[in-house]
């Protein structure tokens, strides 16, 4: 049980790369992307994980009462955002290239012949 | 390289690989038990110091400001990116039909998707609006409240059609709000300059703990994240969907 978190993360991580790597489609590879970057995700909220510890909101709870790391939950919070918008550039440089090639396979896509 | 060449050479580093970090695994720190010395920092500094109640906006905008300042930046290179590529190519155009897949029919808008749409829209705004007002005290804040009313300014395409939406949405609105949020952000961070206190010093009063007007400047930097946030992803969508249009002479297919 220990373990499990970062056995998650590893195993995420190679997924996507799995994915990448044998992919056959430009969108395809961009979704694997996403899957690798999730595992950042896991692997930080892992880190400030705390047993027994509730949200660092001390809304209704008093300043003092146990919390888990909210510095990972910021940093996790502004990937997410950055993720999206950072896929949606993939996304169009691959609505470009099929435009320009009329292609999406990897193995289609070979250097510019000059 | 071919199919099966990269996935041997995946193979092989794999082999390589996965020894090493299962002792990385092994070597990590006790799952939930391992002492978090940054975390109580915060959580026992910001209520006393910043009188807000939600640390994670207390380390977004006042704590770690800094690094959600070029996280705003990033935000706007990687959708000027994707605009200037998108845009860039095409051009923009308000009274443009909607294309078609050939063989494939736009189905008439339906009058439940209409109700639905014209219903759910407008409450997702509010509620993304009441996320982002919120987060200095609750769960929530300007990323994610942004977010939320992006979606909701996109569930209106699914009840006003495309030429509707895009008469609603124009894009020098959002442009200039995406823009103005990354503004409002740095220029807040500087206003401490002048009183010869270092960038994003917290100038302003600190208001009550619990209430939606506390943490200073704290609710400036968030209203901006909000603004960029949300400007950024319309933008986006605008971009995206203006691509299903038909094109007119001249433009790029």
């Amino acid at each position: 049980m220990n373990l499990l978190p970062w056995i998650v993360v590893a195993w995420l991580m190679l997924a996507g790369l799995y994915g990448m790597i044998t992919s056959g489609n430009i969108v395809h590879l961009i979704g694997c992307l996403s899957t690798v970057q999730s595992a950042t995700y896991v692997l930080l909220l892992a880190a400030g994980y705390r047993h027994g510890a509730g949200a660092p909101i001390f809304y209704t709870h008093p300043p003092g009462t146990p919390a888990v790391d909210p510095v990972v939950q910021a940093l996790v919070l502004t990937d997410i955002v950055i993720g999206g918008a950072v896929t949606a550039l993939l996304l169009a440089l691959a609505l470009q290239l099929h435009k320009r090639r009329g292609s999406l396979k990897p193995d289609e896509l070979r250097a510019l012949h000059r | 390289m071919s199919a099966t060449g990269r996935l041997g050479l995946f193979a092989f580093a794999c082999l390589l690989l996965i020894p090493i970090v299962w002792q990385l695994v092994l070597a990590m720190p006790p799952f939930g038990a391992h002492p978090l010395p940054y975390a109580d920092l915060i959580n026992a500094a910001a209520p006393a110091e910043r009188h807000v109640t939600n640390m994670v906006s207390a380390v977004n905008f006042d704590y770690r400001g800094i690094d959600t300042l070029g996280e705003e930046t990033m935000l706007v290179c990687a959708v000027t990116g994707a605009t200037v590529l998108l845009r860039g190519q095409r051009g923009e155009q308000l009274e443009a039909h909607p294309g078609q897949v050939e063989n494939r029919p736009i189905p008439h808008r339906s009058e439940a998707m209409l109700l639905v749409g014209r219903l759910a829209a407008p409450l997702t705004v509010l509620f993304g609006a009441y996320v982002a007002l919120h987060g200095m005290t609750t769960p929530g804040g300007g990323f994610q409240g942004g977010v939320i009313i992006a979606s909701g300014l996109l569930l209106l395409f699914l009840a006003e059609d495309y030429r509707g939406w895009r008469r609603l949405m124009r894009s020098w609105l959002f442009d200039g709000l995406e823009g103005l949020g990354v503004a409002l952000y740095a220029l807040g961070g500087l206003a401490a300059l002048p009183l010869g206190l270092p960038f994003l010093t917290n100038i302003l009063p600190y208001g009550q703990p619990r209430n939606v007007f506390s943490g200073g400047l704290m609710i400036i930097e968030n209203l901006a994240v909000a603004l960029a946030v949300c400007g950024g992803f319309v933008v986006l969508l605008i971009e995206f969907l203006e691509e299903t249009r038909v094109m007119s002479d001249g433009e790029q297919e």
